[in-house]
This record gives structure tokens, sequence and C-alpha cells, in this order.
């Protein structure tokens, strides 16, 4: 309770220290909600050629992409540090995060919370719950208790397979490229339903990289599709992410004893 | 009960190979060479609870190193360390409550916050009452002058001020021991002062332990009296300071100055000098004797030297640790 109560100083320490630079936070906001309305209109595009994309409508794959964009804006809020931990590995700055009594992680996710990401998850927000009322899905109390799950779950699932290679820094010091791959492979599979990708990549895309369960089980469960796996697979984002999360964390402490710090 | 322990510490840095030369990206690239640097070879030391020490050698001897591991920092390739009882790299988070850094040339703070707001998080992550966060915050923000800057954030403060408000957060939680890291490096002369008279004070206090790497030894002259100093990872010397300038400098120097008429007089008496009385520089006017007290005592000399030749002026000089210090560190070795 008390370190909950930490966290939430720490985060809102760090968004006074953000507010403090007023027109980076309102570029931050908007080029996220631009960027993604292009991915968006992206696929609109698409569809408006095509019409469907592996039997999915453009509102379908529009809930698809929401429910993987929310899910990655509520990332982004907590693990953005992932994207500066190179830098702070090698000028030494994680030397701060270990002389502090709490957890180096925490103090990742609390003392860099950003904001300037709403952006990115208002994006998401907006584009699920359209998406939601295009399609025949209700707002029923176990329909809302999947979408939620599956975004905590989704992000959680997002941090992981950024935190595990992220965890090469302490011995290689950049990291940057391996979490880059992580980060495409997302963005580019992520938005779509994973079984046009073929039936080996589907198996891959659920079993070793589980980028399935972030949207594609759970939104084929809310839309009746099958999928090769049976409906219930659909509830699976939050335990899958949870499993996830516990073994980057474990990787990424046992890494962290390679830290070198820097000179002087 | 020793309340900062090493024993046989070591820790070596591994580095992949450079090459140089022809096709050298490539071959960094894909030979798995490595080099080994031993940055701390065998430490071994014991701090008792209340203590300052100086912890000196000259750059590159592993003095952060060593405070790094004994900070939790990093950990050590073998060897043992307690800090407070507790392992620092094993208990990281305990021993955090235990001690306070500072790390000269890089700030603790976040650098966006304002100083107030870093101390005011800080209190919280250490769990202070508010009471006690309160007290104690008033406390450093008079001693150390910072009711001016509170409220900048901490980018903005000079590097004095930035020095202070890092003191004061390493000290807001009332560690037992305190980590100083270069608390001085490029400091004004007035700045310095106000944060040697902190330490002092401090220590003097609370019986703050104070482990203090510095390479001004006007910190140390004004603090330590215990020194220990490294090199190549090496412990050169561990004792108190004043046996260093005992051992390494018995010597007291008797500086003398004669009149322009008397020149040739000081030419002579230097050219047939007595054994007990050593020369150590003469220069016209000027020279300079060098005299053990323990065998000569330092009023005979003194006379001696007065009835040989007419002296003009006359003092009488213990070496500076400055010297010593140098001669230490281009030997790379202490005298036995």
């Amino acid at each position: 309770m008390q370190s909950l109560f930490l966290c939430w100083h720490m985060a809102t320490a760090s968004i006074r220290g953000q507010m403090q630079y007023r027109a980076s936070f309102v570029i931050g906001v908007l080029s996220g909600m631009f960027f993604q309305g292009l991915g968006i209109i992206m696929i609109w595009a698409i569809l408006d050629t095509f019409s469907v994309i592996g039997e999915w409508s453009f509102g379908e794959i529009a809930m698809l992409y929401g429910m993987r964009l929310t899910a990655h804006g509520v990332y982004l809020i907590f693990f953005s540090s992932m994207y500066s931990i190179d830098d702070l590995v090698r000028e030494g700055g994680f030397d701060r995060l270990l002389v502090r009594p709490i957890h180096p992680i925490l103090q990742l996710m609390f003392t860099d919370f950003r904001i300037t990401v709403l952006g990115d998850l208002a994006g998401g927000l907006a584009i699920l719950i359209a998406a939601v009322n295009l399609v025949d899905v209700h707002w029923t109390a176990t329909n809302t208790a999947l979408i939620v799950l599956t975004v905590i779950g989704g992000a959680m699932i997002d941090g992981a397979f950024q935190m595990l290679p992220a965890s090469l820094t302490f011995r290689y010091i950049e990291s940057m490229p391996a979490r880059v791959i992580f980060d495409d492979v997302f963005s580019r599979f992520g938005n779509y339903p994973v079984d046009i990708f073929g039936s080996i990549a589907t198996r891959l895309l659920t079993f070793l990289i589980p980028l399935a369960f972030v949207a594609w089980l759970p939104v084929s469960l809310l839309l009746d599709k099958p999928t090769f796996l049976p409906p219930w697979a659909g509830w699976l984002s939050l335990p899958v992410g949870v499993v996830a999360m516990a073994v980057a964390l474990w990787v990424f402490v046992r890494s962290s004893r390679a830290y070198q710090s820097s000179g002087s | 009960m020793s309340i900062i322990r090493a024993e046989a510490l070591i820790k070596e840095f591994v580095r992949p190979k450079r090459h140089t030369g022809r096709f050298a990206a490539v071959r960094n690239l894909v030979t798995r060479e490595s080099v080994t640097n031993r940055a701390v070879d065998g430490i071994s030391l014991e701090i008792e609870e209340g203590e300052i020490v100086g912890y000196l050698g000259p750059n590159g001897a592993g003095k952060s190193t060593t405070i790094k591991m004994l900070s939790g920092i990093l950990v050590p390739t073998s060897g043992s360390v307690e800090v407070c009882g507790l392992v620092p790299w094993q208990q990281r988070t305990t021993n955090a409550f235990n001690i306070g850094v500072v790390f000269g040339q890089r700030s603790q703070l976040w650098w966006d916050l304002p100083l107030d707001e870093s101390l005011n998080l800080i209190g919280r992550m250490y769990r202070m009452a508010p009471e006690h966060y309160r007290r104690n915050r008033e406390m450093l923000v008079e001693l150390l002058e910072m009711q001016t800057f509170l409220g900048t954030p901490v980018r903005q403060l000079s590097l004095g001020q930035r020095m202070r408000g890092d003191l004061a957060a390493a000290v807001l939680y009332e560690p037992p021991v305190l980590f100083l890291d270069e608390p001085t490096v490029g400091l004004d002369v007035v700045a310095k002062e106000r944060i040697r008279a902190f330490i002092e004070q401090i220590n003097a206090e609370r019986r703050t332990t104070v482990l203090l790497t510095t390479h001004d030894l006007g910190d140390v002259e004004r603090l330590c009296r215990r020194l220990i100093i490294i090199d190549h990872g090496k412990v050169l010397f561990d004792g108190p300071t004043e046996e260093l300038k005992r051992r390494y400098a018995p010597h007291r120097l008797l500086d003398i100055v004669v009149g322009s008429d008397a020149i040739a007089q000081l030419d002579s008496f230097f050219t047939d000098l007595p054994p007990h009385l050593i020369p150590v520089s003469h220069d016209g006017m000027k020279a300079t004797l060098a005299v053990d007290p323990v065998t000569t005592p330092l009023p005979a000399a003194i006379a001696e030297v007065s009835a040989a030749v007419p002296v003009m002026d006359l003092g009488v000089r213990e070496p500076a640790l400055e010297g010593i210090i140098r001669e230490i560190y281009e030997r790379r070795e202490v005298a036995p």
C-alpha cells in the first residue's frame, strides 16, 4: 500500500517535471494521435479496395487495431524508459536507481512516467470504442471485462518483450536493435488477424512471441470467429502477460548484475 | 564490529579486445577475444563507526569502483563486502536505507525537478515520517544555505548549489554511512569550505561514518584523521594521517634566509655540513635544511645554524601532505 502511494508520488513528480516543457508535451500528444491516425487510415485504404482481409471487415480489423493500440498506449506510459535504457546504462545513470530503496524497475516505470504518449493511448481508445460500435459487439459486463483484462495483459506482453531485449544492455550496452526487432514484430503483425500470415507464423506468434494474445485471440472471441485454438484462449491475455512479465523481470534483474557503471 | 568491511575485494571488467590496423572494424566484430582489467585487486579494509576516512589514489586507481561495490552498484568479482552487516549488492534496497551517496561527477537528483521536489520524493522513498522530514529538511536548508534555489530545477543549478543539494539529499534520511566520491571537485574555495564544514558537522552530531575520495588534500587535512591510499587496485597505505607524515617525512624543514652580504658564508656552511643537517635546497640568500627531530632536537639545530651564519629569518616547517602524496603517486609505493 505504502509503495503504491510512493509510485503515485514518483509518477506525479515525473509529470510535473515534464510539464516544464509544455510545447514538447503538446507536440508529443498530437504526434502520437497523428501517427496512430495514419495507421488506421492505411488499413481503411486497403479495405476500401479489397473490402476484407482474411474474412475480416474494416470494423472488425479496426477493433483489433484499437485493442492492440490501447494496450500499446498503456505499455508506453509505464515503459517509455526502455527507449532510453541504453543511454542510462552507458552513461552510468543507472547508478542512481541502484542506491535507492525502491526496486529499479519500479523507478524506471514511475520516475520516467511519460504522459506525452497520452496521444497514442487516446487514439487507441477512440478507435477501439468506435470499432465496438461499428461491429455487432455490445458492452456487456463480460465483454467489457474481457476488453479491460486484455488491454492490461497486452500491455504486459508488450512490456515483457521490450524488457527482455533491453536486458542485453547490461552486457552489450547496445540493446536498441534487439528491441526494434520486437517492436517491429508487434506493430507490423499485431494489427491484422494473425492467421493471415500462414499456420507456421500463427503458431510462432502464439507460442514463441505471444502476440496473438494481445488482440487477435480475444477479439476473435468477441466476434465469434474461429481460430486454431478453443475460444476460451481469448481469455488468456492477462495470465500470459503475467507470466511473460515475471520471466522478463527475472532476466532483467539477473542481467543487471553485469552492470559496469561508467568511469569515475 | 566494523561498520564497513571489505575483504580481498576484487573487481574485474571484461571488455572485448579492440583491434587496430587493417580491417579493424570487421575483426572487432568477429573475434571473441577480450581483455580483463582488474580495477580492484584484493582490497581489504575495515572502517569503524564515526570515522571519516580519506580514500586516496591517482586517477584510475580503483577508488570509485570500490565505492560502487560498497554502495551496491557493482557486484564484486570475488571477495566479500559488508556495510552495516548487510551485503550491499545482495540486499540492495535494505542497504539503501543505511547509506547516503554523493558522486561529485554526477547528480543523484532528478534533473527536471525543482530541488525541493527532489528532497520531498527522497523523504517519501525513505519512508520518513512527515514531521521527521520537515525537521531535517529545515535544518539542512539552513545549514547548507539553500533557501534561494530550492525552487530551481536541478539542471539549472550551479555546480556548488547542485553539490549542496546532493549532499542534503544524501543525509536527509540520516543514514549511518556516507560515501562521498569527490564531493568538492570543481568547486571554488568558499563552496569547498562550506561542504567541508558540513561534513564535519554531520559526522560530529550524528556520528555518521564517512568514506571520502578526493584529489583535494585540503579536504583530507581538514577532515580525515585516517587515510587509505590505493593504486592499481591495491592498498598502499592504511593508517592515521599523522603516521603517514611521520613515516614518510619524519623530518622538519628549516628555512633559512641570510642578508646579501652573507651569501658567501652560507655557501661555505653548506659545502661542509655536519651529517645531522641534511641539505634540501640552497639558492643565494635562501636555503632549506632537513632535520630529524628524534635524533637532533630542533633548538640545538637552530642554535648550530645561527652560530655558523648570520641568520636574518628562520622558519620551521612540517612537510605538507601534498608533497608526500605526490611522491607516493609518482613512486607508486609507500616507504616501509
